[in-house]
């Protein structure tokens, strides 16, 4: 009897967990480990590919200028882009909690450039930047659309993080609304009746006990900003110069244009363990800061 | 009783799943076999109509493998006039426009289809074919190419394919706005250069539509100094091994000093204007110069048919140059079986009135032999006068340099010339980044 019920507890998690857990291993595991090996090959694309060794490690840590850079310019755009993301997110659920008409309507509105795609989106926005800043720029005069935009290094960045973090903030702003609705409303009350100001109590209240949400988007905008290349390619394509290349795009082009598949693969690589410990570092920190009501 | 159920239903997901995979794999199979049947078929088919009774003309079927969608039509009807004439049956199959050219020419040359005339382009995408390829140094229209479009299929001195035809760039300049300056002769320096560029700034025009486009700069514009080279194949083959800079070539000072020219006299937001962009607002007369090349024909067409253009020399050195490259070539094959009806249906094609007929009018080719004059209805102004030019001064036209270099170096170079154009790095440094990138590249 107990040997039948173990074989079928096995035969359930095949038939469920199976299908799912093959794929996976087909499309993600099998690519990741013969990425592992390419590392250490200098593989073109086609057919050659021989053990080189750590060859290609060495030639990113020691000469490779350009994919330091753009490793540069993806952590400060990982900065500017999580923390403004998450700042508007959480202004946007806090507004849409409160007792507002059309707060259906807006949560909509807020989330639809989400279901867009990302390359679409870029072009959308390219051509906002370029046609459309510019001519609201010589009718009206105002310096800011004046400028030429994803023209120069700075309104490059500032443009991939615009259109950033108008892309997710919709999407983060659910999750800190499905969090912030589940605040038990007596520990509000509680502290209204003791007298706390609404500001203490979003800090003394809601915060720590939406730290969980938090911890999610904090996540899942780190490692969506540290792997950025859609917006990338579609608004700046690295450009002008190599000034706003992400690491995403930097591998892509070593690999697809610069026909260097091994030097490719080694970059992606050390950009996997990169992306592997911050998300990790983060998701430790904010773990620890999480209670229960 | 529950579990027995579950047990039964699972089974049953196993059975569904398997025979679907089974199905799917019979079916595939059945395909195949179908699909190679029906090769061989075409293939048998084929052999017993043309083996038999070679001797006879009648018989003798050309096929041509081609890219070129644009003259496909046209193709067509000079075949059947080439039929008419000698007998000879030219069979042409056309695979361009959306389809993958190359793949499809090697699968079909992998199936055992030797086509008697296929396409493929110079320098390194030759190489796949050059066994393939039928020596053509001797055929009575070699003598005729324009020099320009040799070097790009020649291995070892043979000629090993026929150049389809021309495209060209150069300065292309707006013939109007330049009489509105007072501009009369073309500049042949460039002091002359800055002289007209002045000249049309005087007069409110800005002379130069720039964009930001890294393969215009990458590419066309670092041309101009490859080509002014009096040696661009063994300078090339030099900065590849590291025995030569750019920052020590002296050709490179006047090609920065022409880009000055250029930078300082664009449009203003240069930074952010697109390929697309910047020929529309050329089209639509905003501009002087343009550089580009008879490409933009069809663009500037759809804005404004009438505008007249014209394509001048660059100039930089001691004389101005256009520059002119083969797009594609005529190989014949000689693993196919009637190589020779093949050569002569190419040197009918480019020596008889109606394949110059067709090759001029019909095709819309700038002619790659000198002995077919161009037509300028037909190819447009910018085409036109280019061919025109080319014919007058067969020695201001030179070669395209840049397929001489392995991919990504001229993607480097574009960003290296955008940073040059948005002032985030100096002449020198321009040059020392292009010496970089060649390095970062041939470095495997």
């Amino acid at each position: 009897m107990v040997k039948r019920k173990q074989w079928s507890e096995w035969m359930q998690q095949t038939v469920f967990v199976g299908p799912g857990l093959l794929f996976f291993a087909l499309i993600i595991l099998l690519p990741f480990f013969m990425g592992f090996y390419y590392t250490f090959t200098n593989w073109d694309g086609v057919d050659k590919a021989d053990w080189v060794g750590l060859d290609n490690l060495t030639r990113v840590f020691t000469d490779d200028e350009r994919f330091w850079s753009s490793f540069w310019f993806t952590s400060k755009f990982t900065v500017a882009a999580v923390v403004t993301t998450n700042l508007i997110a959480f202004g946007l659920a806090l507004l849409l909690t409160r007792n507002l008409k059309l707060k259906g309507v807006l949560r909509t509105i807020f989330f639809l450039p989400n279901v867009i795609g990302g390359l679409l989106l870029g072009y959308i926005w390219y051509f906002i930047f370029v046609r459309g800043f510019s001519s609201i720029g010589e009718s009206t005069g105002i310096g800011f659309f004046e400028l030429p935009w994803l023209g120069t290094p700075a309104t490059g960045f500032w443009g991939i993080v615009i259109v950033f973090v108008w892309q997710t903030a919709g999407y983060m702003m659910l999750i800190y609304v499905a969090a912030i609705l589940n605040v038990p409303k007596e520990l509000m009350e509680a502290a209204r009746i003791d007298g706390a100001s609404g500001w203490r109590i979003l800090l003394s209240v809601t915060m720590p006990l939406i730290m969980p949400a938090i911890t999610i988007c904090l996540f899942l905008t780190t490692s969506n900003a540290f792997k950025m290349f859609d917006l990338n390619l579609a608004l700046t394509g690295g450009g002008p110069g190599n000034a706003t290349e992400s690491i995403a795009l930097n591998i892509y082009k070593e690999s697809l244009t610069n026909g260097r598949y091994g030097l490719g693969t080694a970059k992606a690589m050390i950009f996997f363990f990169a992306v592997a410990l911050i998300t990790l570092l983060q998701v430790w920190t904010t773990k620890k800061r999480e209670v229960e009501a | 009783m529950k579990k027995g159920i579950t047990m039964l239903l699972t089974a049953a997901l196993f059975v569904v799943l398997a025979g679907c995979g089974n199905g799917n794999n019979g079916g595939n199979a059945g395909n195949n076999q179908a699909s190679t049947a029906g090769n061989t078929e075409t293939n048998a088919g084929q052999t017993n109509a043309e083996k038999p009774e070679e001797p006879k003309k009648e018989n003798v079927t050309i096929k041509v493998f081609q890219f070129k969608v644009e003259i496909a039509d046209a193709l067509q009807k000079l075949a059947e006039a080439y039929e008419q004439e000698t007998g000879v049956k030219v069979e042409v199959e056309t695979h361009g426009g959306g389809e993958d050219y190359s793949a499809l020419l090697k699968a079909e040359l992998a199936a055992g289809e030797e086509p008697e005339i296929f396409n493929s382009a110079g320098w390194a995408g030759f190489d796949p074919y050059v066994d393939r390829a039928s020596d053509l140094s001797g055929e009575a229209w070699a003598k005729d190419l324009v020099e320009a479009s040799k070097a790009q299929i020649s291995r070892d001195g043979k000629l090993l394919g026929m150049p389809m035809n021309l495209e060209a760039y150069g300065f292309t300049y707006n013939k109007d706005l330049f009489a509105q300056a007072g501009i009369t002769a073309l500049p042949q320096t460039l002091d002359e250069l800055e002289a007209a560029a002045k000249k049309l700034q005087d007069k409110g025009i800005t002379p130069f539509a720039l964009t930001s486009e890294w393969w215009s700069m990458g590419i066309h514009t670092l041309n101009i100094a490859l080509a002014n080279h009096e040696d661009p194949a063994t300078f090339i083959e030099d900065v590849k091994a590291g025995k030569a800079t750019f920052k020590d070539e002296p050709v490179m000072k006047d090609w920065l000093r022409l880009v000055d020219i250029m930078f300082a006299n664009g449009q203003k937001n240069a930074l952010t204007t697109d390929y697309n962009t910047q020929v529309a607002e050329f089209a639509a007369g905003k501009y002087a110069i343009i550089q580009h090349g008879n490409w933009i024909q069809g663009m500037v067409d759809e804005v404004n048919p009438e505008l007249n253009l014209g394509m001048m020399p660059v100039p930089l050195g001691a004389k101005p140059y256009t520059f002119t490259g083969v797009p594609n070539n005529w190989i014949v094959n000689n693993k196919s079986a009637h190589a020779e009806e093949a050569k002569a249906f190419l040197n009918w094609m480019v020596s008889s009135e109606t394949g110059k007929k067709y090759i001029a009018t019909d095709f819309k080719f700038i002619p790659a032999v000198s002995t077919i004059a161009p037509d300028t209805a037909a190819i447009g102004k910018i085409g036109g006068d280019f061919a025109t030019f080319s014919q007058e001064h067969a020695d201001q036209v030179k070669g395209w340099n840049w397929d001489r270099f392995p991919d990504g170096i001229t993607q480097q170079w574009g960003s290296a010339m955008q940073e040059y154009l948005g002032k985030q790095i100096s002449g020198d440094e321009l040059l020392g980044k292009l010496d970089k990138a060649v390095a970062d590249i041939v470095k495997r």
